[in-house]
């Protein structure tokens, strides 16, 4: 479960990037997170992942207080999600099946194993069959597809997606955030960041509506 | 763990293999400090090894007065034989002294056999032994002996042990601080080499980062990558240290003439060559450590 108590963000004085968000994110719930650019969803899910620090509050992830974790062990919260980003953060000179390996050689699983889970993963999101390739020759769409695979190739507990689908047409927007739902059915609770009200309006269970860094509205189905 | 080693092993050679131009460069660098530390070290072995020689092979000769009676050459011969340090005490006839000079000189042989008299005097030769031959105490106790009635003259080639010793200390420090700054410039260029293959993989560090990398796990790539580096630098300078010595002397040794003694190089040995090595290994994971700890914010 995560949860965020009174969450202010100030990158510069005198604007606030998040003012006073409070948020309770139940295990296995799919959430989304909307509102216009600037409305701080990026800087929600940063401070969910602990890449920003938020100027005031406390953010707990299954009741331990992340801001108290020392820098030095970040990556034991880190392995308990898979991050997607808007870009896909591909390493370009690798192949689609070495960069969907990275979180597995991270935590020292052995070749065969990375070698399995790799290629069910890859199955599941239909490019087991390009495996080889350099993300580079992939479609925008399965570039975000080997970036979704690597966010869940380790069975994280969330899967945090920043405007996952900003890049694609609405089409591949589609698919990709149904392969969310999907990852979501098997049980990993998944966040996503995202201003497409068609995609919300079709998939939302939990919506959350941010303006100016302010909750103005939640949603329940 | 050992999946882990070969995954480290894999970047690292993928690593370098990527930004081979800028790694080739740092190699040379490195190669061309150690080459130079090696020139020296080894030059400094050769000049330790002459002044060994002359010291383990110093005879101190005592020349007496011709009229020096027989008794008395006796009994300088027991004295000069009395200190620890003494190996050997010999007394060389005039006789002799004039059939080694014949043997030693014999382009002189006419000048020999033209001679009327004998003029070398009797002697006393003295060996010292190897370890106190630069000592001080061999010094007095020849000059004590250089002002005994019937001792006329002494040869004595300690100043030559000395300058060995202390050209072989000089060529030490030389190479030591034409070094030092050298191996200073590699550490900088390896610091700065991996600066920017760090800058370069700033995408993949910070993947690595959001996917739960330890700060180890990211930064072991580096630091072998520099010991990589600082390992091929100064094995290859050591490679090219071999060719040096062996081509020296073919194309400028015999040009020095009597230098050529003194100026000759000799091999380092394994400890020496060890420490090339190490040398060079250190240096590269200094290098790279600094970098990366300055310029990787994990």
């Amino acid at each position: 479960m995560i949860e965020l108590h009174h969450i202010w963000k100030q990158y510069q004085k005198p604007y606030w990037a998040l003012s006073d968000v409070t948020l309770q994110i139940n295990d296995g719930d799919f959430y989304f997170i909307t509102g216009p650019s600037g409305s701080g969803k990026t800087t929600l899910l940063k401070t969910i992942f602990r890449e920003i620090f938020p100027t005031e509050g406390q953010i707990l992830i299954n009741g331990v207080n992340i801001l108290k974790i020392r820098d030095s062990r970040i990556y034991t919260l880190r392995r308990t999600m898979g991050i997607v980003f808007q870009d896909f953060r591909l390493m370009f000179h690798k192949t689609v099946f070495d960069n969907v390996a990275v979180p597995l050689q991270v935590i020292g699983v052995g070749r065969k194993e990375i070698r399995r889970r790799v290629f069910n993963t890859l199955q599941k999101v239909n490019l087991h069959q390009k495996m080889w390739e350099l993300p580079g020759r992939l479609s925008y769409g399965e570039q975000q597809r080997v970036a979704i695979a690597r966010a869940v190739v380790n069975n994280p507990e969330f899967i945090l997606a920043d405007e996952p689908t900003g890049n694609l047409d609405p089409e591949l927007a589609f698919e990709i955030v149904s392969l969310f739902k999907e990852i979501n059915k098997q049980g990993a609770t998944v966040i996503i960041g995202s201003h497409d009200r068609e995609l919300i309006r079709h998939f939302g269970d939990n919506i959350l509506f941010l303006q100016k860094g302010k909750i103005v509205g939640k949603e329940a189905h | 763990m050992f999946e882990k080693l070969k995954f480290f092993l894999n970047v690292t050679g993928n690593n370098l293999w990527q930004f081979r131009t800028r790694n080739l460069f740092s190699v040379t660098i490195i190669c061309l400090s150690f080459l130079t530390v090696g020139i020296f070290m080894s030059l400094a072995n050769n000049l330790r090894a002459t002044a060994k020689e002359l010291s383990s092979n110093m005879t101190i000769a005592f020349y007496l007065d011709k009229g020096l009676p027989a008794a008395g050459l006796d009994a300088l011969r027991r004295e000069i034989g009395q200190p620890g340090f003494v190996e050997s005490v010999r007394v060389v006839t005039p006789g002799e002294a004039l059939e080694r000079f014949r043997v030693s000189f014999p382009e002189l042989a006419d000048i020999v056999a033209g001679l009327q008299t004998n003029p070398f005097p009797p002697a006393i030769e003295m060996r010292v032994s190897a370890k106190a031959s630069a000592s001080k105490e061999v010094a007095a106790f020849v000059e004590a002996t250089k002002r005994r009635t019937g001792v006329t003259d002494v040869l004595f080639n300690q100043d030559w042990v000395e300058k060995m010793q202390g050209f072989s200390r000089l060529a030490g420090a030389v190479g030591a601080f034409l070094g030092g700054i050298l191996i200073l410039t590699s550490f900088f260029i390896i610091s700065n080499v991996v600066k920017l293959n760090v800058f370069a993989r700033k995408n993949e560090i910070e993947i690595l980062r959001f996917v739960g990398g330890t700060n180890l796990f990211i930064r072991i790539p580096f630091w072998l990558e520099g010991i990589t580096l600082g390992l091929l630098g100064s094995l290859l300078s050591l490679g090219l240290l071999f060719i040096v010595i062996n081509l020296f002397p073919i194309y400028l040794g015999s040009s020095l003439g009597a230098l050529q003694q003194l100026l000759k190089f000799r091999y380092p040995d394994l400890n020496q060559a060890v420490a090339l090595l190490l040398g060079g290994a250190a240096t590269g994971f200094i290098g790279s450590a600094t970098s990366v700890s300055k310029f990787l914010k994990v």
